[in-house]
């Protein structure tokens, strides 16, 4: 896989990602809390930003581990192969539980997270003052929504070992940025004066494009890893053996 | 002040009732109507109106659910403000 190809199939990955709306929702509730208890306009926009650097820090925290891991892990062409193989099965997969699951079928933007899980978040963004309460918030909305984010991270991972060191530095920055895209354009709206109900009647409009979208970019990059990566790879093998 | 006191039941059950207070009915609204950038006396103003328009409902009344509080003061609130009465039904709907 070239340099170029290497970056592509990175940055679909991170939008994918950002396709995912649990930072975003948080967003948008702590935005609203803040706001509505009378916090200046300047501490809005210190919430906000911490929030979004919590959560681009844990992205990229968790994409150099996942890497890190795979680069002790694979040391081998067929267990290479073999996880590849793995992840083009967790991509189909998670691509069609995000088509089945990801949006409860109510009104609002109500997501799959357990609402045991829905509540405790929910009260833990309302009663966010610091910005350092903030920053963890970002790191937590992360986390909290691993259960999907795992298949396009796994894939960049396995991209990314593959790379030669400072283009995995870059491939690392690419993503984290891309991922960001969509907590940064509801950041910049918000700090712009945005109306808070807009953005989330927006959101709550759109909800089943964002997620067929979502799920779809999964299903195709699972494909066409699949093919560059495992199909291509051993037929090649199979051509270099006659 | 409350005529009667009304026991409102919680969404989830799980607690005991507890009584009718219109101050923090009051407090949610007006904080419903900052978040959508309300200037401050018109959000004081409707947050008065649509939490008397409750008081005056749950008279009489020996329980309301918390779901019954929120549907009727979005009911009002709709008429006054339709942007503060989305995000006030919607704000547990986010995520």
């Amino acid at each position: 896989m070239n340099i170029l190809s290497s970056l592509i199939i990175i940055s679909v990955a991170a939008l994918i990602h950002a396709s995912f709306q649990l930072s975003v929702s948080m967003l948008t509730l702590l935005s609203s809390h803040t706001i509505g208890k009378k916090r200046s306009h300047s501490r809005l926009i210190l919430l906000t930003n911490a929030f979004a650097i919590g959560a681009g820090v844990m992205t990229m925290l968790l994409l150099s581990f996942t890497a890190l891991l795979f680069s002790y892990l694979l040391n081998s062409a067929s267990s290479y192969m073999l996880a590849w193989t793995i992840s083009c099965g967790i991509l189909v997969g998670v691509g069609i539980s995000v088509w089945m699951f990801y949006y409860r079928k109510q009104s609002g933007t109500t997501l799959w997270v357990p609402r045991n899980a829905a509540r405790f978040l929910t009260q833990r963004t309302r009663a966010t003052k610091q910005s350092a309460e903030a920053f963890s918030l970002g790191l937590t909305s992360i986390v909290g929504e691993l259960l999907f984010i795992a298949a396009p991270i796994i894939v960049t991972a396995l991209v990314l070992i593959e790379l030669p060191v400072i283009w995995q530095l870059t491939g690392i920055a690419l993503y984290t940025v891309v991922s960001l895209g969509s907590i940064l354009i509801v950041n910049g709206l918000i700090g712009s004066g945005h109306s808070i109900s807009r953005i989330q009647k927006w959101r709550e409009n759109n909800k089943s494009f964002l997620q067929f979208s979502a799920g779809t970019g999964l299903l195709v990059l699972g494909c066409y890893v699949y093919v560059e990566q495992v199909v291509t790879e051993t037929a090649m093998a199979a051509a270099r053996a006659l | 002040m409350n005529v009667q006191s009304t026991g409102v039941i919680k969404r989830s059950g799980s607690r005991s009732a507890e009584a009718f207070a219109q101050d923090k009915l009051h407090s949610s609204i007006l904080s419903a109507c900052l978040s959508v950038k309300s200037p401050e006396g018109e959000a004081e103003t409707i947050a008065k109106i649509v939490s008397d328009l409750v008081n005056t409902w749950r008279q009489g009344r020996h329980a309301v659910t918390s779901h019954d509080l929120r549907r009727v003061a979005a009911k009002h609130l709709t008429h006054l403000h339709p942007e503060a009465a989305y995000l006030y039904q919607h704000h547990q709907l986010v995520l």
